[in-house]
């Protein structure tokens, strides 16, 4: 049995419509997803991920290269994988017609659970996701981040090895992204392997134990996310927060050429390449005898998701 | 067939919510044979003598009423595809554990139920309140007649409705197609007193050749040898339907 829960080798994605030339959406794309590990495939809109999720998941075939689940060939058998694998799509999937809890039953059901089963499991997808006073509900008497909520919650009603969710905290509040995050890590950590895509990439460091990043449907970089983010080590984030901020201070900075700068009242935060520079601004802002507070670390997966993708775009 | 049960399960909990909807599936036809029927019956007198035996409308329209039932229910089961579609659902119905055809199955067999329901309804209408003389030795044929109908109509307009992406024009094509096929066919009125160009055009029709088999086991109107090719042919019409439907829905992702 091989460790991996998830192999794809050269993955190629190209849509064809008659009189529109085709579109190559995935241009050969390889990873591998460890058994039990939260893997996190990011990029921007139309990088080719929602593509390489509905391969992965069946609903639609490759146009050459390869792609296992479990051992198992998306291509040759389908039924297998869909087996092994449970799926909240980018879509809102929920019966509307059909109460909350008629929702989880016919769910369980379509993955063989009996209705004894599927009763015993929902108390404890119900409490871990806040519906038990929406269960008599019908979806479409549901808010847009309801219907989400138990369209998510439905895939932790099975115990499928291998979970797909494709933005699936979209349209939720902060409550129930805490507790959608807190429930992947716990079904995570029960040895289900978890695929997400997602524009959050707070959520992605949050959550991922390796990611890949793919833009205009190549793979710009992947690996564990310590890799991920030891390709960008060189950026820095440098807070600086005074008593009083001044024009002529800011234009200064600015020969420093950051990444990125945000200035919010008092302070500024700034992406920096250079450590050298980095220590240069601290130094000045001690002397300006207003510095408050600094801090430096290093950046966050979104200033690197973000300089790897501008760099790439220079690169082509 | 777990997938397939638990399909059918959905389709009964979806059903159930709407008792209204449910009860007037179920006595569409049965409304059809006792207003059209009879008042065409009673205004025109329609009286037929085919093969040497003298029936009423209201036996010639039987047959026609339990194969335009297959049709519409047919419709209204491929037109839930489009509403799946539209919740999403059917995006997710696609990654669960089970074969396209087993879904396609699912979708159809509580179809199937209903329509044995309904045609069972319509055929006691039929004999106790209008008086028709059926055939009670071929019942069960025409219970099977109602399967493979619903069967064969839902697949080929389920390959319509993965292809087309639009609701309107799905509904444009399906108005269009209920209004050409039924009345190109032997559903309303014996082909041998219509002009030629429209008994040919009608000939090659499935909905004439359904409706044909179920008239011969119904009422006894029509030549064997004829109505086994016509039996044929419209199992071929299903088979081909299925496997179409299965490729599209292989292509829906």
């Amino acid at each position: 049995m091989t460790d991996s829960a998830i192999e794809v080798v050269n993955l190629v994605k190209t849509y064809e419509k008659r009189g529109v030339s085709p579109v190559r959406a995935v241009k050969g794309i390889s990873f591998d997803v460890r058994r039990g590990e939260i893997f996190g495939l990011l990029g921007p809109n139309g990088a080719g991920k929602t593509t390489t999720l509905k391969i992965l998941t069946t609903l639609l075939t490759p146009t050459s290269g390869t792609a296992r689940i479990l051992g198992y060939d998306v291509v040759s058998h389908p039924v297998e994988v869909r087996r092994c694998i449970c799926v909240v799509v980018q879509e809102n999937a929920i019966e509307l017609y059909l109460s909350v809890r008629n929702n989880f039953r016919t769910f369980g059901r379509f993955h063989g659970l009996n209705d004894k089963e599927i009763e015993s499991r929902m108390g404890r997808i119900v409490e871990l996701f806040g519906l038990s006073e929406h269960l008599r509900v019908k979806g479409v008497d549901l808010s847009g981040g309801l219907k989400r909520r138990v369209q998510v919650a439905k895939m932790f009603l099975v115990d499928k090895p291998v979970v797909f969710l494709d933005e699936a905290t979209t349209g939720m509040d902060t409550f129930n992204k805490r507790a959608t995050i807190a429930a992947i890590r716990e079904e995570a950590s029960r040895g289900r392997t978890v695929v997400l895509t997602t524009h959050v990439l707070e959520e992605a460091e949050d959550l991922c134990d390796s990611l890949a990043i793919i833009n205009h449907g190549r793979m710009i970089a992947s690996g564990s996310k310590d890799h991920v983010k030891a390709m960008g080590l060189r950026l820095l984030y440098v807070w600086l927060d005074f008593e009083m901020l001044g024009k002529s201070y800011l234009r200064g900075l600015r020969k420093y050429k950051p990444l990125k700068m945000d200035v919010k009242a008092t302070s500024v935060e700034l992406t920096l390449q250079d450590e050298r520079d980095a220590l240069k601004i601290v130094t000045e802002a001690r002397r300006t005898g207003r510095l408050r507070n600094f801090e430096i670390m290093n950046a966050t997966l979104e200033d690197i998701f973000v300089e790897l993708i501008d760099k790439k775009q220079e690169e082509a | 067939m777990k997938p397939v049960l638990a399909i059918m399960y959905r389709e009964y909990l979806i059903r159930m919510t709407s008792p209204m909807w449910l009860f007037f599936d179920l006595i569409v036809p049965l409304l059809y044979l006792l207003m059209f029927g009879v008042g065409l019956d009673r205004a025109i007198g329609l009286g037929l003598t085919m093969e040497g035996k003298s029936i009423s409308y209201n036996e010639f329209f039987l047959a026609g009423v339990l194969s335009m039932s297959c049709f519409g229910s047919a419709i209204n089961h491929s037109y839930g595809l489009f509403i799946d579609r539209d919740n999403g659902i059917f995006y997710e119905f696609l990654t669960y554990p089970m074969t396209r055809g087993q879904l396609l199955i699912g979708k159809i067999l509580f179809g199937c139920i209903t329509s044995i329901v309904q045609g069972s309804l319509t055929i006691a209408a039929a004999v106790w309140i209008l008086n028709v003389n059926l055939q009670w030795q071929f019942l069960l044929f025409v219970l099977a007649g109602l399967v493979v109908g619903i069967a064969g109509w839902f697949f080929s307009l389920a390959v319509l409705a993965f292809r087309v992406r639009r609701n309107d024009t799905f509904n444009t094509i399906l108005n269009v197609a209920y209004f050409v096929l039924m009345f190109v066919s032997s559903m309303f009125y014996p082909l041998d007193s219509v002009p030629p160009w429209l008994s040919t055009a009608a000939m090659f029709n499935p909905l004439s050749w359904h409706t044909d088999a179920l008239r011969y086991f119904t009422v006894g109107i029509g030549d064997f040898s004829l109505i086994a090719l016509e039996m044929i042919g419209f199992c071929i019409f299903l088979a081909i339907s299925f496997w179409f439907a299965v490729r599209a829905l292989q292509k829906a992702g």
